[in-house]
């Protein structure tokens, strides 16, 4: 599904505010003066290919990689990296969480830490379809389920900004339509999301604007219409434009 | 806005430990030190019992034979000795379990965004291995019962002490991996450190014990020091203190090296406060001379008569000793009288006159052997180690009244001809299969509400 519907215009307030954001391994750098907004409900997009930085990023936006510069400003007041979480919620990529554990289990704990209600806690596992899962260990879960798991964890808190590395990683063409619709759900409902995502198809079908990110660097922002423009391609395709400004 | 609540800054607690506990009993680590434990145990336990009882058939023709015999040393000691090589060895990977596998998995990174503070998620796993060091305890405190059932005797003060000063030694093994556990990037690794530290204390131990000066003071460092005075029938103030400031200093350490995202300079300056505080109570708690005698034959005490009246000695005591630590002279001195001293009297001073003396030195020196105390402005000397000689000596230094008699509060002992052969069926048997089947119910599916399991995508 195209995401035009829900973009914000330009008079939306601003939630999040992003400026100069920098991070070096050693002297390589991993990103480079990264700056860019949020505003409620949106879906925006971190694309690039693999070592773009994407995951850097939103672990530094986090607050669980060290800055080397930047600053990162909530709802007009600047939020250090400790108190990211208090606005923030992160869900790395490839983390299997409590390997042991029933996949219930993990529900439960993060639904108890939260305080979700037996219906908020039915509703989510219902809306990422994690039912079938719920008695078999994490350690057993396919891909896909993991990624329902880490998804329902994400959804289950109450925090105004999901940060998600990869969300449709190990999810099939249906799956993924079926994910990219939770996500499209939430936001409506007034959840933003930051999704870093290599595949340009699938940012494309659940973005409403986004950071095409290489080598580090903003080579663009904005919608897909805004990028069209900005490459000279009316009817060009995420992938036309990616190619253009990379 | 989507979220039905705002974030709260505290989230409550008991999903946490809840959860802290689930993950340490379901790894296998715990499991299989507990099936390791019985074992070991139950051979020190039946070993003990048999010793014991040997040491009985002569002391039941004899009561002054008799009063040697005691629990504490006899059956307790060894088997919680069994159950502190297990703690030593074992307990560090199921400790490290609770932290490392977290990091591991990455599911760190999920657990220190929830709204609980560093030092919260650090006490959590705490909780949890102190609920593992309580289910480790347990064959250990079922040789006790073992030994209860076949007529042993059980004083409750020391044994609770010396269970309270296992408890404390577990803790501070599991703080120390809790910390080796945060500072490494696998759980491999935290475990060579924390085994570094407590082998190490061992070594530690054994190298230096009975040496003077620097060596000594680096001896008290290890960690079997901390169970020492327990098992002596001695509580400590500040011996507890001591070590309960070296674990919530661990703790505190441990929750500054947990959190990602900040740069190890940081952490390094953040451990300072952490490690001075710690220093600092360490160095108040090594001031707190208080201790108690909890032990029923009250080996660590005068007569009780005796101790009213040197209680009554106000001036200050100088004990000057002409012997180097090393000599088994000094150390009868120091556990028959000096020790003694120092609890009963208010104000007791030590000097080691031959500090940097060595025991080898053959060097003829006259005064050598010789204490002399000094009491208000006169003083005496003798070269007895006995109390019976140098306790009259002081309430003649102090024109005190010695005390008349001590009838009635002579240690009895417990003598006990018995056979614990026939708690290896627990030991190997039932307690295993106890433990086993614990672990099959550790294993069970959790009971998951219908309306979780309607409905959803394909």
């Amino acid at each position: 599904m195209m995401a035009s519907t829900a973009v914000r215009d330009a008079s939306s307030p601003v939630l999040l505010r992003v400026a100069n954001l920098a991070k070096h391994y050693d002297r390589d750098p991993a990103i480079v003066d990264v700056s860019f907004s949020l505003v409620p409900g949106e879906v925006l997009g971190i694309v690039g290919p693999n070592g773009a930085g994407k995951t850097t990023l939103l672990e530094t936006l986090a607050g669980l990689l060290a800055a080397d510069s930047g600053t990162v400003v909530w709802q007009g007041q600047q939020l250090p990296p400790h108190r990211r979480k208090e606005a923030l919620f992160y869900l790395p990529d490839g983390v299997r969480p409590y390997r042991d554990r029933f996949a219930a289990d993990v529900i439960s704990f993060f639904a108890s830490v939260y305080r979700r209600s037996e219906g908020d806690v039915a509703a989510t596992i219902t809306c990422v379809g994690l039912a079938p899962a719920l008695n078999k260990r994490v350690r057993a879960l396919s891909k896909g389920y993991n990624r329902r798991l880490l998804l329902a964890v994400g959804l289950l808190t109450p925090h105004d900004v999901l940060l998600m590395d990869e969300p449709f990683d190990g999810f099939d063409l249906r799956q993924t339509r079926a994910i990219v619709q939770v996500v499209r759900d939430e936001a409506a409902r007034g959840r933003t999301f930051v999704l870093a995502i290599h595949q340009l198809a699938d940012a494309e079908r659940v973005c409403d604007r986004f950071i095409l990110l290489a080598g580090g660097q903003v080579r663009g922002i904005g919608t897909l219409a805004q990028l069209r423009a900005q490459t000279g391609s009316p009817g060009g395709s995420m992938e036309e434009i990616f190619l253009a400004l990379t | 806005m989507r979220s039905p609540k705002p974030y709260a800054p505290h989230a409550p607690l008991h999903p946490l430990i809840a959860k802290e506990l689930a993950e340490i009993a379901s790894g296998l680590a715990l499991w299989t030190m507990l099936l390791l434990v019985c074992p070991l145990v139950g051979f020190s336990f039946i070993q003990a019992v048999s010793l014991y009882g040997e040491a009985s058939v002569a002391a039941q023709q004899s009561p002054v034979l008799a009063t040697s015999l005691s629990p504490l040393d006899g059956i307790l000691v060894p088997t919680f000795g069994a159950f502190y090589v297990a703690v030593t060895l074992l307990f560090p990977f199921v400790a490290i379990r609770a932290l490392g596998q977290e990091k591991e998995a990455g599911a760190l990174r999920l657990l220190v965004q929830l709204p609980y503070r560093s030092l919260t998620l650090v006490f959590a796993k705490l909780v949890a291995v102190l609920a593992a060091w309580s289910l480790a305890s347990i064959p250990a405190l079922s040789a006790l019962a073992i030994w209860a059932v076949v007529g042993g005797h059980l004083a409750a003060s020391e044994t609770l002490n010396l269970l309270f000063g296992h408890l404390l030694y577990g803790l501070l093994v599991g703080a120390i991996a809790l910390f080796a556990a945060a500072i490494s990037d696998s759980s491999a690794t935290a475990a060579i450190i924390a085994l570094a530290v407590t082998i190490g204390s061992w070594v530690l131990d054994f190298t230096l014990a009975g040496h003077s000066g620097p060596s000594a003071w680096l001896a008290q460092l290890s960690l079997t020091q901390t169970l020492r005075s327990f098992e002596q029938g001695l509580f400590s103030t500040g011996l507890v203190l001591g070590i309960a400031a070296v674990i919530c200093g661990l703790a505190a350490l441990a929750s500054v090296w947990l959190r990602p995202g900040t740069l190890p300079q940081v952490k390094l300056v953040r451990s300072v406060p952490c490690v001075l505080a710690t220093v600092a109570v360490l160095a108040i708690a090594s001031q707190v001379g208080k201790s108690v005698d909890v032990a029923e034959d009250r080996r660590n005490s005068f007569a009780p008569a005796d101790q009213q009246v040197l209680a009554t000695l106000r001036l200050p005591l100088v004990v000057t000793v002409n012997l180097v630590p090393e000599d088994p002279r000094y150390v009868d001195l120091q556990r028959n009288v000096l020790a003694k001293l120092e609890r009963a009297m208010p104000n007791v001073s030590v000097v080691l006159a031959s500090r940097g003396r060595d025991f080898a030195d053959k060097s003829p020196d006259n005064s050598y052997g010789e204490i002399e105390y000094d009491y208000g402005n006169r003083s005496d000397m003798s070269r007895s180690t006995s109390p019976r000689e140098i306790l009259p000596l002081l309430y003649a230094l102090a024109s005190a009244r010695p005390p008349t008699s001590s009838s009635g509060t002579d240690y009895p002992g417990y003598p006990l001809i018995a056979s614990a052969d026939v708690a290896w069926l627990w030991f190997l048997g039932g307690l295993p299969l106890l433990i086993a089947l614990g672990w099959l119910w550790s294993l069970r599916p959790p009971s998951i509400p219908a309306s979780f399991s309607e409905g959803g995508l394909s």
